[in-house]
C-alpha cells in the first residue's frame, strides 16, 4: 500500500463501497443449549482505518495510527500498516475506541415507549426469581437500541430489575438490529445472575408485609435460597456419579442458582452501601461462589482497597447520589478512587439516557479526579466503559480493547470522546458498519419507527 | 458583631483568604461573558463591590483594599440559573418523610405554595453551588390536579434562600394530568379552560363549589395569577397539547412558559410567533411515551432557529451542574455556544423577571458569578470560584467532606475522626 493520504477519500464514498461489498448473514451457528445465540457476523471486506488517534482500552493511546480489520477481526494495530486490498477509511484528526460496553442496561426489557405492555424488567412476584431470564422479555423493536448505538454502545447485558433479591438472568447482547433476541446474543458470553441487596427488595416486600422486609431478612432469604441451591447440586451430582441415585426434580431457579455454585453464570449484584457490599461478600464466601461486579456501588470508595483485594469490579454511575438514602454518600471521585486502588472500575448507565453517552460519563468522572488532584488520563478512563466493563462479562478475550486477534468493534468519532462536543461518527461491530452519521441508510430504524408520524416517518 | 466581621469569621471557617473580606473585587483578565451581548471579551477587568458589579472595561484602576482575582486562562460567566428544580423541597426524593414537592391526597391545587417549605440547610445546596449553580427556579411537582401550585426562585448562597416567592404558577398538560380529571388529555384542558373562565369573575363570598370543583382556595390563586401577570409555567410534551397552552395563554392573556416541550419544535412558529419561552431538558430525546414520540437531540436548535427563547433543566435537583453537559449537547447538535450560555443564565433571569440584572454580569447586576477553569460547556472544566450577592461561597459540601475522609484507606486513625 502506498502512503494513506494517496487513497483520501470521504468517509461517505467508504461507507457506499463498504455497503455494497457485503454479504447477508450465513446460517445460525450451532451453538448447544436452549435460546442458542444465532448471531453471526456479517461478511465484511478488508478495511484500514488509518491516521486516527486511537485509545486502544488497554490504557494505550496511539496516535496517526492505523488499525486492519480482516474477518470482522483486528488484524493489526499500528503505524506504518500496509494492505493494498484493503477498504480505507481516513480518520485523520478523528478518534478510534473500542466499542462501548454497557454492563448494566435493561434496554428491550423496558423499552420507549415506557408502558404497562412493554414493563418486562422486573418479576415483582417473588423475593427469589432466579428461574426468570430477561433475554426472555427482551424486545427486538425497542428503539432505545438504535440511540444507544449512535452512541458508540456495541455491546451491552441486560439485567432484570432490582425488586428482587434474586432477580433472574442477565444476558449479554450486541447492539445489533435483529429480529430476534437470539440474533443479537453474544455467542459464548456467560450469563449472569442479577442479586440485589439493600432498599428494593425489603420495600417491595415490606410494603406487602412479606419477607423480607429489612435487611436482615434479605440475607436470609440469600442463604436460605443458597443452602437450598447446594443441596440440589449436590442431589445432582450423585445422579450423575451413581445410576441408582434418583436426580433432583428441575427447578429452573436452583439451576440458575446451581450454576453459579458451578462457576458458569456469572454474580451481578446491584449493592450501594459498602457495608452491604463486605456482607455479600462474606456470603459468597459462605457458600463457594464468586462476585463478578458490585453495581450502583456508590460507596465502593469506602472499601475500594477490600475490592480490589477480592478481585470484584465496581459498576458506577459518574454522577447520580441522594435519590436514595443508600445513595446518599454518592460522590463524584467514586469511580477514580476505585481505579487508584487498583481495583476494577467501570462506569454504567441503567439508563437509557446515559447509555447514550458513556462517554459523557466517564468524562466526567475523569474530570473530578483530577480536580481532586489525582493524575488520570483518557488512555486510562476508556477502560471504564470498554475494557473492564468487558472483564466483568467474561468477554474481555474476545472484546474491549483494539488488539490484534480481538473483534473489530470500534467506535470511530470526530473529537475527543471525552469531550461533550464529540459525536460518534461510524460504529463497528465485528468489522461491519452499522452506524454511520454520514449516511441515514446506514442507521437502524426499528419496526416501532416506521410511519410514527410524530418522529418523523421512515 | 457587625456585619464585616460576620463575613470575615465565615471566610475563615471555609478557607478564603482573608484578604477576601475586601472593599471589594477585581477580577483580572481571563475570557468574560458579560451575557449583555454574545461577545466573549479577553482582558476585561472586572470591579464587584457591596454584592453588586461596579464596572466592567479595559485597563480598569483597581481601588485600594480590593482583592485581586487574577482570570488568566480562565472563563468568567454570570452563575448558572436552574429553570426547573425541586431544590430545597427534597432531601432524599426515595424518602417521603423528606420530600415537600407536591400535595397527592388534599384538595389542594393551585392554591398550594412551595415557599413555606423550602428549607436553606438542604445538603443539595452546597453541592449545587459547588458546580457553578447560583439560582434555581422551584416548582411544585405534580399533585393531584393539573395545576400543582405557586413556585419560587432562590439564591444559593449563604442565608436565607427564598428570594421570589409566587414567582410562576406551575402546572402540566398530558396523560399524567388527564390521570387527576378521569383519564382524557381533552378533559384537562376542559378544567383548565372552565377555571379560568371562572377565576375572571370569582367572589369568595358567593363561590360554592361543587364536589371536584376548584375550591375556594385555588380559585383564589387562578384569580390572583390572572391579576399578578406572573408566568404560568406549563409541562407539556405533545406538540397539539403544547398548541392547547398556547391557545390558553391567547384567550386569557397568560405569560405561558412551556417547561418539557419535547414536542416543541413541531410547533416552533407557533412558540415563536406567540412569544412563548421554552424550557428544554436538550438530552430527552427517548420516545419514552406517547406524549413525547417525536422527542429529539436538536429541539433546542430547531427552537431557536425558529426566534423561540430557550432555557435549559438539567432534570435534576442533586446534581443542577449538569446544565453545563446539557448545555454542552445542545451545542454539538447545532446551537450557538453563546446562545446555550444564556439558556443557563440570563434568558431564565428574563423570563422570570429576577430582576437586578441577574443572569448577567453588566454593572449595577448582583455579583453572581463563577470562574471556571476553561469553556464551562465542557465536561473537562469545574468551577474554581463561585460568588453569589458579590461574596465567594464555601465550595465544600458534603461530598467533598467524604471524599476527604476516605481518599487515604490506609493510616491508624479510625474513619469516624478522620
Amino acid at each position: 500500500m502506498n502512503a494513506p493520504t494517496t487513497l483520501l477519500c470521504s468517509l461517505a464514498m467508504v461507507a457506499g463501497i463498504a455497503g455494497a461489498g457485503s454479504a447477508g448473514a450465513g446460517p445460525a451457528p450451532a451453538e448447544r443449549g436452549p435460546y442458542a445465540s444465532t448471531y453471526e457476523p456479517r461478511s465484511t471486506e478488508p478495511t484500514m482505518i488509518t491516521g486516527a488517534t486511537i485509545l486502544t482500552g488497554t490504557g494505550g493511546r496511539l496516535e496517526n495510527a492505523s488499525v486492519y480489520l480482516v474477518g470482522g477481526r483486528i488484524a493489526a494495530v499500528g503505524a506504518g500498516l500496509e494492505a493494498p486490498d484493503a477498504q480505507v477509511v481516513e480518520a485523520g484528526g478523528l478518534w478510534l475506541t473500542p466499542g462501548i460496553i454497557d454492563v448494566h442496561s435493561h434496554l428491550g426489557n423496558y423499552p420507549s415507549p415506557s408502558l404497562p405492555a412493554t414493563a418486562d424488567g422486573n418479576e415483582m412476584t417473588d423475593p427469589n426469581t432466579a428461574r426468570v431470564w430477561a433475554e426472555h422479555g427482551v424486545w427486538p423493536q425497542d428503539p432505545q437500541f438504535p440511540l444507544a448505538l449512535a452512541g458508540g454502545v456495541t455491546t451491552m447485558q441486560i439485567l432484570p430489575g432490582s425488586a428482587n433479591l434474586f432477580g433472574g438472568r442477565g444476558v449479554t447482547l450486541k447492539n445489533v438490529p435483529a429480529r430476534t433476541v437470539q440474533e443479537m446474543k453474544f455467542p459464548g458470553a456467560p450469563q449472569s445472575l442479577k442479586m440485589a441487596c439493600g432498599e428494593n427488595p425489603k420495600r417491595v416486600y415490606g410494603a406487602r408485609n412479606q419477607s423480607p422486609s429489612t435487611r436482615m431478612g434479605n440475607v436470609a432469604g440469600f442463604r436460605a435460597a443458597w443452602i437450598e441451591a447446594g443441596a440440589y447440586r449436590r442431589k445432582r451430582a450423585a445422579a450423575e456419579a451413581d445410576d441408582d441415585s434418583d436426580p433432583p426434580d428441575r427447578n429452573l431457579g436452583l439451576d440458575t442458582l446451581a450454576g453459579v455454585l458451578d462457576g458458569e453464570i456469572l454474580v451481578h449484584n446491584h449493592c450501594y452501601r459498602a457495608d452491604e457490599m463486605a456482607v455479600m461478600i462474606d456470603m459468597a464466601r459462605e457458600f463457594g461462589y464468586r462476585i463478578a461486579a458490585f453495581h450502583h456501588a456508590v460507596e465502593s470508595y469506602k472499601i475500594a482497597d477490600l475490592l480490589a483485594a477480592e478481585g470484584i469490579c465496581s459498576a458506577m454511575w459518574a454522577d447520580w447520589w441522594g435519590f436514595k438514602l443508600e445513595a446518599f454518600d454518592g460522590i463524584n471521585e467514586n469511580v477514580a478512587l476505585v481505579e487508584q486502588a487498583g481495583a476494577c472500575a467501570i462506569v454504567h448507565s441503567d439508563s437509557a439516557h446515559g447509555i447514550q453517552r458513556l462517554n459523557q460519563e466517564a468524562a466526567k468522572a475523569l474530570t473530578a479526579a483530577r480536580r481532586a488532584g489525582m493524575t488520570l488520563n483518557e488512555a486510562e478512563a476508556i477502560r471504564w466503559i470498554t475494557l473492564n466493563a468487558a472483564r466483568a462479562l467474561g468477554i474481555d478475550s474476545e472484546t474491549g480493547s483494539i488488539e490484534a486477534g480481538k473483534a473489530a468493534d470500534l467506535v470511530l468519532w470526530d473529537a475527543n470522546p471525552f469531550s461533550v462536543y464529540a459525536r460518534v461518527q461510524q460504529v463497528y461491530i465485528d468489522g461491519y458498519r452499522y452506524f454511520d452519521r454520514a449516511d441515514p441508510g446506514r442507521q437502524p430504524v426499528t419496526d416501532f419507527d416506521l410511519h410514527q408520524t410524530s418522529r418523523g416517518s421512515r | 458583631m457587625t456585619m464585616r466581621a460576620n463575613v470575615g469569621l465565615l471566610l475563615v471557617l471555609v478557607g478564603w483568604p482573608v484578604a477576601a473580606a475586601a472593599a471589594g473585587v477585581a477580577i483580572v483578565g481571563g475570557t468574560l461573558h458579560t451575557l449583555e451581548d454574545d461577545a466573549a471579551r479577553e482582558g476585561m477587568t472586572l470591579l464587584v463591590a457591596d454584592g453588586r458589579i461596579r464596572a466592567v472595561g479595559e485597563n480598569l484602576e483597581i481601588p485600594p483594599g480590593y482583592e485581586r482575582i487574577d482570570a488568566a486562562g480562565r472563563v468568567v460567566t454570570p452563575g448558572l440559573i436552574e429553570s426547573y428544580s425541586q431544590m430545597g423541597l427534597m432531601e432524599i426524593s426515595g424518602e417521603a418523610s423528606t420530600v415537600d414537592t407536591h400535595v397527592a391526597e388534599f384538595r389542594l391545587g393551585p392554591g398550594f405554595d412551595v415557599q413555606y417549605a423550602i428549607n436553606p440547610a438542604s445538603t443539595l445546596l452546597p453541592v449545587n453551588r459547588r458546580d457553578g449553580v447560583t439560582r434555581a427556579v422551584v416548582a411544585p411537582a405534580a399533585g393531584n390536579d393539573p395545576l400543582s401550585g405557586w413556585g419560587a426562585a432562590i439564591h444559593l448562597g449563604d442565608g436565607p434562600v427564598l428570594t421570589h416567592p409566587r414567582l410562576a404558577m406551575f402546572g402540566s398538560i398530558g396523560w399524567q394530568s388527564a390521570e387527576f380529571v378521569g383519564g382524557s388529555r381533552s378533559a384537562v384542558i376542559q378544567r383548565l379552560r372552565w377555571g379560568f373562565e371562572e377565576a375572571r369573575s370569582f367572589r369568595p363570598d358567593r363561590y360554592r363549589s361543587e364536589h371536584g370543583d376548584y375550591t375556594r382556595q385555588d380559585m383564589a390563586a387562578l384569580q390572583a395569577l390572572l391579576a399578578s401577570g406572573a408566568p404560568i409555567v406549563l409541562s407539556v410534551r405533545r406538540a397539539n397539547e403544547i398548541a392547547q397552552a398556547v391557545a390558553l395563554k391567547r384567550d386569557f392573556g397568560l405569560p405561558l412558559v412551556v417547561h418539557g416541550g419535547a414536542e416543541a419544535w413541531k410547533v416552533a412558529g407557533l412558540l415563536a410567533e406567540q412569544r412563548v419561552p421554552v424550557i428544554i431538558d436538550p438530552l430527552d430525546n427517548l420516545p419514552e411515551d406517547y406524549d413525547q414520540l417525536g422527542a429529539r437531540l436538536d429541539n433546542a436548535t430547531i427552537l431557536w432557529r425558529a426566534g423561540v427563547p430557550v432555557m435549559f433543566t438539567a432534570g435534576t435537583s442533586f446534581n443542577a451542574g449538569l446544565l453545563r453537559q446539557a448545555a454542552g449537547n445542545a451545542v454539538a447538535e447545532g446551537l450557538p455556544w453563546s446562545v446555550a450560555l444564556a439558556a443557563v443564565t440570563r434568558v431564565p433571569a428574563e423570563v422570570f423577571r429576577l430582576g437586578g440584572g441577574a443572569g448577567t454580569l453588566t454593572p449595577g447586576a448582583a455579583a453572581d458569578l463563577v470562574v471556571w477553569t476553561g469553556d464551562p460547556l465542557e465536561l473537562s472544566t469545574w468551577a474554581e470560584r463561585v460568588m453569589i450577592g458579590g461574596a465567594w461561597v464555601a465550595t465544600e459540601s458534603r461530598q467533598t467532606r467524604l471524599l476527604e475522609r476516605y481518599r487515604q484507606l490506609d493510616g491508624d486513625e479510625p474513619f469516624g475522626f478522620r
